[in-house]
């Protein structure tokens, strides 16, 4: 991949929005035992939102290392690793209680550590497959435009 | 102005490429058309089972001379590409099969003539002194239709009798870069029957292939191109590395983690040139190119009175026994210029060297021309063998993998790697932060720009950039450089290491043959030091890459000169300033439009490298003429009145499925 600042951020909310949510959605529904509560589902949907929130603070040093690359390019194994990492300061500051609207734990409305990682592995691999190709099938010019959506 | 005799030399070779024989000489006293080929009333009749009765034209005139190939089967080739019509200079190579034609350079013609003393002069084409007529130039039916004009009109045009079809689009040139434009159209849902593709090649990758196959990428090894730049396939999924997966291929596997890790954790996966060729049949079966393409040599192209471009070609024969039209004529609403190289012309040196000692041109070659028969010699001598490689591009690596491959059949043969000044780790191209990496004194990426000239940061700063800035970035960013691969660095160190390869820095600033009965070549170096090396070796091959002027095509020639046209430039930087060079291609907008030809409604657009220099960096690659071609089929959509549907996302997924399960579109 080879994205700009804003195909990066367009790219995300692309994701977040056609792909994240409608699988966080599925996601809390199973989890609930098929059936959908808004009071069970809220937290995943908090979790994916504040992740949505780290990737689009780090985007710009993503750019930065880019700029370092002579290929300025993003390769996959890197947006693979940097996902996990994304995942992992989310988690590690839900674990020091530091995002007071995640509490980790069994209570009421927390959200238990192997839960959440289920629930980043069930968006990330869709996500990450979609941006390896399919998406070009719908938007041709994608791939041309660094991530950016619309005409070239 | 053309100072006559012109003098040809004329070598019979044998499939290898080996001299047969003596050569001939050939020697026009004035300007004329020549005929050349097997059938007797030729003026140079040529023996051979693969050259055509009529096999090509030499046209001699005041200021030019030129060839045309005349309808053969097997092909004309100047310098090893194929042509139609080109212009020649001292030492290019005009090639039928079996056959080697030199133009001869001024200075080469008395020692030559008087070493070769016993050839025989052709005496047909001299004409004589004694008021004799010079053959006249036969009437070209294409001068007198279109000579000078820069609109004709239809009603001229029917009225001329020769054939006329009329089409929405036309596609000019044939090749790779026809070929995904049309494409494109047909994916976006224009109908087979509205498209019209001329030029002179049976499969829209024959070009291609032929100097991958002259640089030593034979079907089964691997270009230096992406995995989801595929030809066959807008949208460039799945790529190549999907596609081993898919047909069970092994390789696919490690395929996929090399496009997971490239270039930082594993090489850059590329594709097999075969599997690339394969899957251009499979698609053009799919939107039935057969159908669309027109063989023949296009040879002039002109705006119409009502507002769209006639395509004037000399129709190839399907019968070889009966009579073919001389002419046949095209008239489309929308043209597209995809000509590809021009015919091209080696460095100077090079070509001094073949104008100049054309007997000893088995010795030296360009990489991309034929030159099997150099590894079968060295490989079945039992001596010592040097053999000098010129250049540090990625033919060049070839070559060493394809030399170091003949040293396993005679271990003696020795590589003295001929660059032109030494690079250190420190020494790769800057640019902004970033810095390319250099290994062996060669500069390494992955394809021959950096990836985000294709469609990340590098291509929105480049097209938007000004003429001289654009050209600053093509110098800085192009530039000779290599992908790594393993068994390539291996070779260098390897070799360095037990004494057969051995890498020579300074610039060749002599090329001769060695003194006396030695079958050597003399290779004078000036190195950076100002000292001078004298090497003597068996062979040179000159791996600097081929000159490619667009003019020598005189298809393009007329039309440059007809609608007074504007080239790109190339500029050079010179103590941090751009300076402006000679001209590159053509002159396109961002839509690759050639504006200087639109007419009315009637729309031109041009890609490959024949776009050189204009708002693209990468224009000669399969991604490059997908995204030209995305350009100007968009450009079509905007404009309407073509009534050219847009591929909106649902559109391309209905379309890709097509593709997918491989029906029509």
């Amino acid at each position: 991949m080879i994205p700009t600042l804003s195909g990066r951020i367009q790219t995300r909310l692309f994701l977040f929005v056609f792909l994240g949510l409608p699988i966080t959605a599925l996601f809390a529904y199973t989890h609930n035992g098929w059936s959908w509560d808004w009071n069970q589902a809220q937290v995943f949907f908090l979790f994916l939102t504040t992740l949505l929130g780290v990737g689009l603070i780090l985007d710009p040093v993503y750019i930065l290392i880019q700029s370092l690359r002579w290929d300025r390019d993003w390769p996959f194994a890197f947006q693979f690793f940097f996902s996990i990492i994304e995942f992992g300061i989310v988690v590690g500051l839900m674990i020091n209680n530091w995002i007071p609207w995640l509490p980790m734990g069994s209570g009421k409305g927390a959200v238990e550590l192997q839960t959440v990682t289920l629930h980043f592995v069930s968006v990330f691999i869709p996500t990450f497959l979609a941006l390896l190709g399919p998406l070009s099938v719908f938007f041709i010019r994608w791939r041309f435009k660094a991530g950016q959506f619309g005409k070239l | 102005m053309l100072t006559y005799p012109i003098i040809f030399q004329v070598q019979q070779v044998s499939d290898l490429g080996n001299p047969v024989g003596d050569a001939r000489m050939l020697k026009c006293e004035s300007p004329g058309e020549f005929s050349v080929g097997k059938s007797k009333d030729c003026d140079v009749q040529l023996e051979g089972q693969s050259v055509s009765r009529h096999h090509l034209l030499l046209i001699l005139g005041e200021d030019a001379v030129r060839i045309r190939d005349d309808d053969s089967t097997n092909g004309t080739f100047l310098n090893g590409t194929r042509v139609a019509d080109a212009e020649v200079v001292a030492g290019d190579q005009i090639e039928l099969p079996g056959w080697h034609i030199v133009l001869m350079g001024r200075d080469a013609k008395e020692p030559t003539l008087a070493a070769t003393s016993d050839a025989v002069v052709l005496s047909r084409l001299i004409t004589g002194d004694s008021g004799e007529v010079a053959v006249p130039p036969p009437i070209d039916p294409y001068a007198e239709l279109f000579g000078g004009k820069s609109e004709v009109s239809v009603e001229e045009l029917t009225q001329s009798g020769h054939p006329i079809s009329e089409v929405k689009f036309c596609a000019v040139g044939g090749g790779l870069g026809s070929f995904v434009w049309v494409d494109h159209l047909r994916c976006y849902g224009v109908k087979a029957g509205d498209i019209a593709v001329v030029g002179t090649e049976s499969a829209c990758y024959e070009t291609y292939k032929r100097y991958c196959k002259n640089s030593q990428i034979p079907d089964h090894e691997r270009l230096r191109s992406n995995s989801l730049s595929r030809p066959d396939n807008i949208w460039g999924f799945p790529g190549y590395a999907l596609r081993e997966v898919f047909r069970g291929q092994a390789s696919g596997i490690k395929g996929v983690f090399e496009v997971f890790g490239e270039p930082t954790l594993a090489q850059s996966y590329t594709p097999r040139a075969g599997d690339v060729f394969d899957s251009l049949d499979k698609e053009a079966k799919r939107i039935q190119w057969d159908a669309m393409s027109r063989q023949g040599q296009v040879r002039r192209l002109r705006k119409t009175n009502d507002g769209r471009y006639c395509i004037a070609y000399q129709p190839r024969g399907d019968d070889r026994g009966a009579e073919r039209a001389k002419m046949a004529l095209i008239i489309a609403d929308v043209v597209h210029l995809s000509t590809g190289y021009p015919a091209t012309r080696f460095v100077d040196d090079f070509q001094t060297f073949v104008a100049n000692h054309p007997n000893k041109r088995s010795l030296v070659a360009n990489a991309y021309e034929p030159h099997d028969q150099i590894y079968s010699a060295i490989e079945n001598r039992d001596e010592p063998i040097f053999v000098v490689v010129r250049g540090r591009g990625i033919v060049a690596s070839r070559i060493l993998q394809r030399l170091s491959e003949a040293r396993a059949k005679n271990p003696q043969i020795k590589i003295i790697h001929s660059m032109r000044s030494g690079l250190g780790s420190r020494d790769g191209a800057k640019y902004g932060r970033a810095k390319r990496s250099v290994i062996n004194n060669v500069e390494i990426q992955p394809f021959n720009w950096p990836k985000a000239a294709w469609g990340g940061d590098l291509r929105f700063e480049y097209e938007k950039a000004d003429d001289e800035r654009r050209g600053e970035i093509l110098s800085t960013l192009g530039g000779t450089s290599t992908a790594y691969r393993s068994d390539w660095v291996a070779i260098a160190e390897r070799g360095s290491e037990e004494d057969w390869y051995r890498v020579v820095f300074g610039s060749i600033s002599e090329l001769t043959p060695a003194d006396g009965t030695d079958d050597r070549i003399r290779v004078l170096i000036e190195t950076p030091e100002k000292h001078r090396e004298e090497l003597f070796a068996h062979y040179l091959i000159d791996c600097t890459g081929l000159i490619a002027d667009i003019r020598r095509s005189p298809f393009m020639a007329d039309l440059l000169d007809i609608y007074d046209l504007p080239r790109n430039h190339a500029y050079a930087v010179e103590d941090g300033q751009a300076q402006k060079r000679g001209p590159t291609g053509l002159q396109v907008t961002n839509d690759f439009e050639i504006s200087g030809l639109s007419n009315g409604q009637g729309r031109a657009y041009a890609a490959g490298t024949i776009t050189t220099g204009g708002p693209y960096l990468a224009v000669d690659s399969f991604l490059g003429l997908q995204y030209s071609a995305l350009r100007s089929v968009d450009h079509l959509v905007t404009d309407k009145t073509h009534k050219v549907r847009d591929l909106s996302p649902l559109r391309s997924l209905s379309q890709w499925v097509k593709w997918a399960v491989g029906s029509a579109p």
